[in-house]
This record gives C-alpha cells, sequence and structure tokens, in this order.
C-alpha cells in the first residue's frame, strides 16, 4: 500500500475541509428550525422561477430555436422577479439546488404552490426531505466556503490552532449564524467580500491572484450590492501600504487586482443577470437607484423606532453609533476581548515583522526578496500593512452604516462582511495569549506547556459556541453577555426579529386550531412563506391567508401578531376586532415575546 | 501553537505580564459567558411561575386595579394569563394617575413606572416572578373628554375671521368649505405605544376649535397629545400648535412633532374646582398633511 504522507500542506487542506464540513453539518442540522423571512420567500420563488428560464432554454434547444429564450418577453417572464432588486447569482444558485436535491412531490397536492406550471414529476437526487432545505443549501455552503477561507487565510499569519479558532469564531456569532443557513444574500456577500480580500491580500505578490480578484469581484457583483463598497475598503488599504509613494512624491501603480476588478467587474454585473440585457442602461440605472433610494424599513435601536434618516443632532449621534454598538451587543464578548488583543498586537507590529513570531510567513522575509516592485506585484518591496487591511475591511462596512442616511432596517446583517475579519483579529489575540501561556510555563513541564494553549484555544470557543446554540433559532432577538440575552436585548430597546420567520415553532400549534385557522391573519408573513411551508409539509393546505393590514384582521377569526415596536397598532386592530386584549398564545424567547396569538371569541 | 519540548522557558518578564494577565482575564470571561448563557434561560419565569401568579393576582383583584408587567416587554405574557382582568381601556390607558391599586408582576429585578411612590401593601414570590400590590394617592375623573366625544362641537376658523361649525359625520366632521376631519375615540398609536385617545386632524389654512361647553372641573385637567401612526410619522414632518382654553384661561400645549411622542401637560383648575366650564382645543398646523392629531383628556379631582 502506497503511504500517504500527512505534509503541513495536506494538513492544512484537511483541517479547511474538516471545519467546511462541520459548518454544512452543523447549519444543516438546524436549518430545519429557522422560519422563513419575507426576503427568504421571495428569493425561493425568484429562484424557482429563473430555474423554469434554464428548464425552457433547456427545450428551446432541444428543440432547435434556442432563440426564443432571448426574446425580451421570454426574459422578461422569467427574471422580472425580484428585479431591480437583486441580481441573480444566488438565487439561480438556490433555484439549481432545489430542481436538483429536493424530494419531488411536485405532481401532489402541492403542485400548485410552486411559482411555475409544473408539468411532470421532477427528476432529482433527493438529498433533502424539504424544498426549502435545498434552496438554502447553497448558502450552506457558502458559508463553510468562507470558514474555510478563514483558516486558509490566517494560517498566512498564525499557527494552525489559532487559525482554526479564528475559523470557528466566524461561524459562531449568533447573527451570522442565523443569516448563514437562509436563501438569502447576507451571509454570501461576507463570504465573497472575504474571498475578494483574500485573493486582492494575496494578488499584491502574485499576479495570478490579481486575475482572480477581477474574477471574484464580478461574482460578487451578482450576489449583492454591497459588492460595490468592497473597491473602497481595498484602496483604502492600497494608498495606505503605498503611502511611501506619496513621500517620494509618486502615484502609486495602479496594482493588477484593481484593474481585474474594474475591467472584468462590471462585464460580468451585467452579463450574468439577464434582465439587464432587455435595456443594460435604463435597467443599471434603475437597480442603482433602487438602492441608492432604498426605503428606510422600521429597525428598533436603544429603545427608537429608526425608519428615516434622523433629523435631530442627538438622533443622528445615535443613529451613527448603531453598527458599533449593535456589534458590541451582538457578538460573544470573549470573541470580541480576544479581537481587541488581536487588534493591539497589529497595531503594536513594527514593519516587516511577521504577525505572529511563530509564522512562517514574515513580512520582512518576503520584502527582501529581490522581486522588483511593478504592478503585477505592487506588494512585493513594501510592508504589506496587515494591520490596515484588516482595519479597512472591518470598519469599513461599520463605517458605511454609521452614515445616518444609510438605512439601518436589516441590523447587523448590512455589515457582516467586518465579521469574518474580526474573527481573524480573535484568532491573532488567541495567538498571542497562547504564546505567552506557553512562555509563562517551565521548559520541565513540556506537556503542560504543550495543552495549555490548546487549552486556551478550546475555553475561547465555548462562549461563542454556547451563545450561537442558545440563540437558535431566534439569532435575531439574541444579544451577548455585556446585553443580558433575549431579556437585556429586550430591556434595552434593540430589535428582536424582522419580516416575520419566527412563527415556524408555531406553526404546529397553528395546524391544530382548525376550522378557524381557515381565515388566518399572519400579519408578516408573506404568502410565499407560507406556501413554502405547505411545500415542505409543515401546514395543512387548507390553512388559509386573509390578507394584510387591519382589513385583513377584520376578516380573520385566528391572527398573529409580531413583536416590533412599529407594529403596535396591528394590536389594537386585534384588540379592537376580537374585543379583548387576551391572546390566546405567546411565543417568547427566555420569556421574551416574539409572536403573539389571538383567537376571536376568546376572552 | 506548535512548540518543542526542549525549548527553554524564558523567565518571566514584564513583557510577559501583560499577555498573560489579559489570558486570565479572558479565560475568566469565557467561562463566565459560557456559564451565563448555559444558566441565563432556566432563569426565565415558566409557565408554572406565570400562572401561580396570575392566580394570586386574581384573587386579591378589585375592579379599578391596574395591573402591569415589569419590564413592559413582558406584557404580552402577563395579558395572556390575565388579559380578561385588562380591557383594552386599561391596557391603552392615558397615565397611571387614576389607579389606587396597581399589581404590578415582575421578573429580573424590574419596576414598572407606576410603582414610583408607591406603598407596597403585598409582595410575593411566584417561581421567577414577584407580584407586589402597590398602593398610592390616586385622582378621581370627572370627566373623560374621549367618553363624551358627541358633546363636543367642532368649528373651522380661518385668518380673515370666518368660522364654519362643522357637522358630525360618521368617524368625521363635515367643515363645509374647509373640508372633513376625523374626529373619533381611537386606540391610537403614539410613539409606538397604545392609547385610547380622540383622532382628529388639523385643516389648511385655518385653525380647528374642539368646544366641550359643560366640563365638571376637578383641581386639574390633564391632557396628553401626540401624532398618531408609525406610518404617518414617516411620511410627513409638519407640527401641529395646540392650545387648551379653560374658561377664558389660555394653556399653549408644546407644539406637537414626529418626535415628541405622549406629551402630557397638567394645568391648574383647583380655583375653579366644582364648576362647570367649557373647555376648548384649538389646532392649526402649516402643514397638516397626514398629521393624525390624537389627545386625551381629563378633568380629575
Amino acid at each position: 500500500m502506497r503511504r500517504w504522507p500527512l505534509t503541513p500542506r495536506r494538513l492544512d487542506w484537511l483541517v479547511t475541509a474538516a471545519l467546511a464540513l462541520g459548518t454544512v453539518i452543523w447549519l444543516l442540522s438546524v436549518e430545519g428550525r429557522q422560519g422563513i423571512g419575507r426576503d427568504e420567500a421571495q428569493y425561493f420563488r425568484a429562484g424557482e422561477r429563473y430555474w423554469g428560464w434554464f428548464a425552457e432554454l433547456g427545450d428551446n434547444l432541444e428543440h432547435g430555436h434556442p432563440g426564443r429564450s432571448f426574446t425580451a418577453a421570454d426574459i422578461d417572464r422569467y427574471w422580472s422577479d425580484n428585479a431591480p432588486d437583486h441580481p441573480v447569482v444566488m438565487k439561480v444558485l438556490y433555484g439549481i439546488s432545489w430542481r436538483a436535491f429536493h424530494t419531488c412531490r411536485c405532481m401532489g397536492p402541492t403542485r400548485a404552490y410552486h411559482p411555475l406550471p409544473i408539468r411532470a414529476r421532477h427528476t432529482t437526487l433527493p438529498l433533502f426531505a424539504r424544498d426549502s432545505t435545498a434552496f438554502r443549501f447553497p448558502a450552506i455552503l457558502f458559508a463553510a466556503w468562507l470558514v474555510g477561507m478563514v483558516y486558509r487565510f490566517a494560517r498566512a499569519w498564525l499557527p494552525r490552532g489559532p487559525s482554526a479558532v479564528a475559523a470557528v469564531l466566524a461561524l459562531a456569532q449568533p447573527h451570522f449564524f442565523f443569516h448563514a443557513q437562509i436563501a438569502c444574500f447576507d451571509a454570501p456577500i461576507a463570504t465573497m467580500a472575504f474571498a475578494v480580500g483574500f485573493a486582492y491580500w494575496k494578488s499584491l505578490r502574485d499576479p495570478r491572484w490579481g486575475i482572480a480578484t477581477g474574477l471574484l469581484f464580478g461574482v460578487s457583483l451578482g450576489v449583492k450590492h454591497n459588492a460595490w463598497l468592497v473597491p473602497f475598503f481595498l484602496v483604502a488599504h492600497y494608498l495606505w501600504m503605498r503611502r511611501g509613494d506619496f513621500r517620494a512624491r509618486r502615484f502609486p501603480r495602479v496594482p493588477l487586482a484593481f484593474v481585474a476588478m474594474l475591467a472584468l467587474g462590471p462585464p460580468m454585473f451585467l452579463a450574468h443577470w439577464p434582465w439587464l440585457w432587455v435595456s443594460p442602461v435604463a435597467r443599471t440605472r434603475a437597480y442603482v437607484l433602487r438602492h441608492l433610494d432604498h426605503e428606510h424599513y422600521n429597525f428598533e435601536y436603544l429603545g427608537h423606532n429608526f425608519n428615516q434618516p434622523p433629523t435631530t443632532t442627538a438622533m443622528t449621534w445615535l443613529r451613527a453609533t448603531a453598527p458599533f454598538v449593535e456589534t458590541g451587543l451582538t457578538v460573544p464578548v470573549t470573541t470580541l476581548a480576544l479581537a481587541a488583543v488581536g487588534a493591539t498586537v497589529l497595531g503594536r507590529r513594527r514593519r516587516g515583522a511577521p504577525v505572529d513570531p511563530e509564522s512562517a510567513a514574515s513580512e520582512a522575509a518576503i520584502a527582501d526578496r529581490a522581486d522588483r516592485p511593478s504592478w503585477l506585484r505592487p506588494g512585493a518591496d513594501v510592508d504589506r500593512a496587515p494591520g490596515a487591511f484588516v482595519l479597512f475591511q472591518t470598519l469599513g462596512p461599520l463605517s458605511v452604516l454609521a452614515v445616518p442616511s444609510t438605512p439601518i432596517f436589516g441590523g447587523v446583517k448590512h455589515f457582516l462582511a467586518a465579521m469574518p475579519y474580526l474573527a481573524l483579529l480573535a484568532g491573532i489575540g488567541v495567538a498571542t495569549l497562547g504564546r505567552a501561556l506557553r512562555a509563562a510555563i517551565p521548559a520541565a513541564r513540556a506537556r503542560l506547556r504543550r495543552a495549555a494553549p490548546i487549552g486556551l484555544a478550546v475555553l475561547v470557543c465555548l462562549p461563542a459556541l454556547v451563545e450561537t446554540r442558545r440563540s437558535h433559532p431566534d439569532g435575531l432577538g439574541h444579544y451577548n453577555l455585556l446585553a443580558g440575552g433575549f431579556a437585556g436585548g429586550a430591556s434595552l430597546g434593540m430589535n428582536r426579529q424582522f419580516w416575520g420567520y419566527s412563527v415556524l415553532p408555531m406553526l404546529p400549534d397553528l395546524d391544530r386550531r382548525a376550522p378557524e385557522n381557515r381565515r388566518l391573519f399572519w400579519h408578516d408573513v408573506l404568502s410565499d412563506a407560507i406556501s413554502m411551508y405547505k411545500r415542505d409539509g409543515r401546514l395543512s393546505l387548507e390553512v388559509g391567508d386573509t390578507g394584510f393590514g387591519e382589513e385583513g384582521i377584520k376578516r380573520s377569526e385566528l391572527g398573529i401578531l409580531f413583536y416590533e415596536k412599529h407594529w403596535a397598532k396591528y394590536e389594537a386592530w386585534f384588540w379592537e376586532a376580537y374585543g379583548t386584549t387576551k391572546p390566546v398564545g405567546v411565543r417568547a424567547r427566555e420569556g421574551v415575546p416574539m409572536v403573539t396569538l389571538y383567537q376571536r371569541g376568546v376572552r | 501553537m506548535e512548540t518543542s519540548a526542549t525549548e527553554p522557558a524564558p523567565p518571566p518578564n514584564r513583557a510577559l505580564r501583560f499577555p498573560l494577565v489579559a489570558a486570565a482575564a479572558i479565560a475568566l470571561l469565557a467561562i463566565v459567558e459560557t456559564t451565563v448563557a448555559l444558566v441565563a434561560p432556566s432563569l426565565a419565569p415558566t409557565d408554572a411561575d406565570w400562572v401561580a401568579a396570575a392566580a394570586a393576582v386574581r384573587a386579591g383583584f378589585r375592579p379599578g386595579d391596574l395591573i402591569v408587567a415589569a419590564p413592559g416587554w413582558a406584557d404580552p405574557i402577563l395579558r395572556l394569563h390575565l388579559g380578561d382582568l385588562i380591557p383594552p381601556e386599561m391596557a391603552a390607558r392615558m397615565d397611571d394617575d387614576r389607579f389606587a391599586r396597581v399589581w404590578e408582576v415582575g421578573q429580573r429585578g424590574a419596576r414598572a413606572a407606576a410603582a414610583k411612590g408607591a406603598t407596597v401593601a403585598r409582595d410575593e414570590r411566584f417561581g421567577h416572578l414577584r407580584v407586589r400590590l402597590l398602593e398610592r394617592a390616586a385622582e378621581t375623573v370627572t370627566y373623560d373628554f374621549a367618553t363624551h366625544r358627541a358633546d363636543a362641537r367642532v368649528t373651522w376658523h380661518d385668518a380673515r375671521g370666518t368660522s364654519v361649525a362643522c357637522a358630525p359625520a360618521g368617524e368625521r366632521v363635515s367643515c363645509p368649505g374647509a373640508g372633513s376631519i376625523l374626529f373619533h375615540p381611537q386606540i391610537v398609536e403614539v410613539d409606538q405605544k397604545l392609547r385610547e385617545a380622540l383622532l382628529t386632524e388639523p385643516l389648511r389654512n385655518g385653525m380647528v376649535a374642539i368646544e366641550f361647553p359643560a366640563v365638571p372641573l376637578g383641581r386639574a385637567l390633564v391632557i396628553a397629545t401626540g401624532l398618531h401612526d408609525t406610518w404617518m410619522r414617516k411620511a410627513a414632518r409638519g407640527t401641529v400648535a395646540a392650545r387648551v382654553t379653560v374658561g377664558a384661561e389660555t394653556t399653549v400645549l408644546p407644539v406637537t412633532t414626529d418626535d415628541s411622542g405622549w406629551t402630557r401637560t397638567r394645568i391648574d383648575t383647583s380655583a375653579r374646582a366644582g364648576q362647570v366650564a367649557p373647555v376648548r382645543l384649538e389646532l392649526d398646523s402649516a402643514n397638516p398633511y397626514d398629521r393624525f392629531f390624537a389627545f386625551a383628556a381629563e378633568a380629575r379631582r
């Protein structure tokens, strides 16, 4: 038998694979407990529609007239769903994953709940029992990719243990974990932003990665509009790294990575989205304006309901603190403390020194090579300024959300791209503290010297893992030790949830309440989400939906209400229509109400 | 964290002191954070706690008592267990001042605002809940404006002195030549909280006056004002100026804005206590679009 030596390189790939696989297993094992929000329900629908276009394209190819799939009418029939809101990379992947991996019961009673007519039973590889899981699978893979990348990135700076800690802490954050398992874009764009940053970092000394940066940037533009901000954070780092050029009164060379991002990004963006093809200029403009003029949805922060830019100085300042305070109250405190240590280490690092003394890659060692600087290797002759790099990638997304005119309705999800870098800082912190521990233990106690840093690494992961597990499936309502958990967050007036996802644990109860549930007011649950619950077999098909607003409540016999500040008047409508303030059920987490159930005639 | 067993340990020095202290602190933090995360869920009140607390409140409850949750966010669970004793008018009360007995069902050491200045007549624990019966000096309401909506006369006045009497039309009043406005009792949402109030609107190019002709006055007239509805507050920025005239004395109320919340004003009427007098509320706004002005008022003894 041929021996397969476990070289350090192979060991690293093994650890990477183990971390990614662990992520997939963890997320797949829990995603079924997490409900479907308004946005995710739309992306399910859009993904299935987009798949419909590919299916029709296959038919048209088979019949020899592929051009029919490229007419404006045909493109719009499929691709105008969820346009101009979001580009389509993830939604296409969700659609493909659903088509490939769902367990087809498509010709059964749920046939009518699909956004496109189902003409025949689908032949699939039925990996998942629920349609929603099949849709979510690509997002979960993206999360796994991110965890693997964090490890790989950290390995360039840190020993194996702290690198693995960084990877674990990137996932084990309640709010990131919430977004990592759903078929939306916030966790995937965090993955792509990190991938672009990683490729850019490598491109500073390796031209192959310059092209890769451009390609990854192109893909990220197709994931979510946050991608357009990534170049600003990279340019900020680049200018800092090359600040010597300014001192020498010359402008830094434009690196290959930026050229590739410019040359490949926008064309890839235009090419990937068929909806744009019909009228590229007008529709690109519509997309840009959609996000420049995005509505300020309601969001609760420190007891205030923000749904428009603040108008007073005090509120402007308060609003500006949101991303920083939200980070401080949602990321596990131990992770934050480690990140603070890591930031201190990077801040005190001497130019040319390695990030970690035990790291194989010293900035100085590489910079001493005779590589001549050029636009292909613009970091070859200088210290790459890792501290500035992590600083800009972390504070960049937070700072954008600190601008008071920026909507904050998604809370932490808007700046998730900062979180992997925060975890990277935590990894640096663990490495530093572990090294100190080892140095403090006498050499004679070799076993303890080896065990102490490992013990520390395991110990610092525990709170993040336990908090994340505790938060599920209500990650949005979870706050850290500083805030006081679910109850502390509620007392501070922090957002508990949004977009109606948190009803899922109530579905069995709602299902039991027949016949009242034939006239059920679903409040903030989108009809697409109700359809998916039915397709997933979690809700009887007979359960009704009385529609939105006051009229929906008046028509209903049974109704739910999500607790968010701005929905208060809906509760008044219940009291008036049902003649009571007494609900028949309250879904709570650790005593904090999430959803209330009212039933007409019960007093 | 690879190391060699033969590597000698450098003697502890000052440079090592900070990382070691930091390592110890973070290890301790990790232990505390993990422990709290594991223990905290069990500190929340259970259903059994709520059932026992509700039974205790029910046993001692008298009509007119106020029941509140502390912290306020637990209110839906409170109503799940005691909602039959909390009618909409109590849940959406203008303030707490007319309640002499307050049942506070608290958790996690929280106290209700209504407990301020009260004496504790009963204090019992039910698992993670604490039930306190609070007794306090209360005001008696001699006239609730919302329940006397039918008595009100609404008029519209323009800058030239023209005055138009507005006629009731269902939930609205119609002011010929000026338009029609809402005027009816409703549970309104001001500052994301529910209040039972009279809902009306200012009119463009003039002033709306709402007069209650015969109000039996007590020692004070309390009026609370605010703008109804999150979405309407988002849609417009206009402000509403309001004045209250009791007999011949006029009090200017704070300007009502999107951000002013539920603003209470207390007007001293002790000099006219026991008398019956007209009370007139005047409203005007330069930008009345989407301004749903809510007010609750009570004459109190």
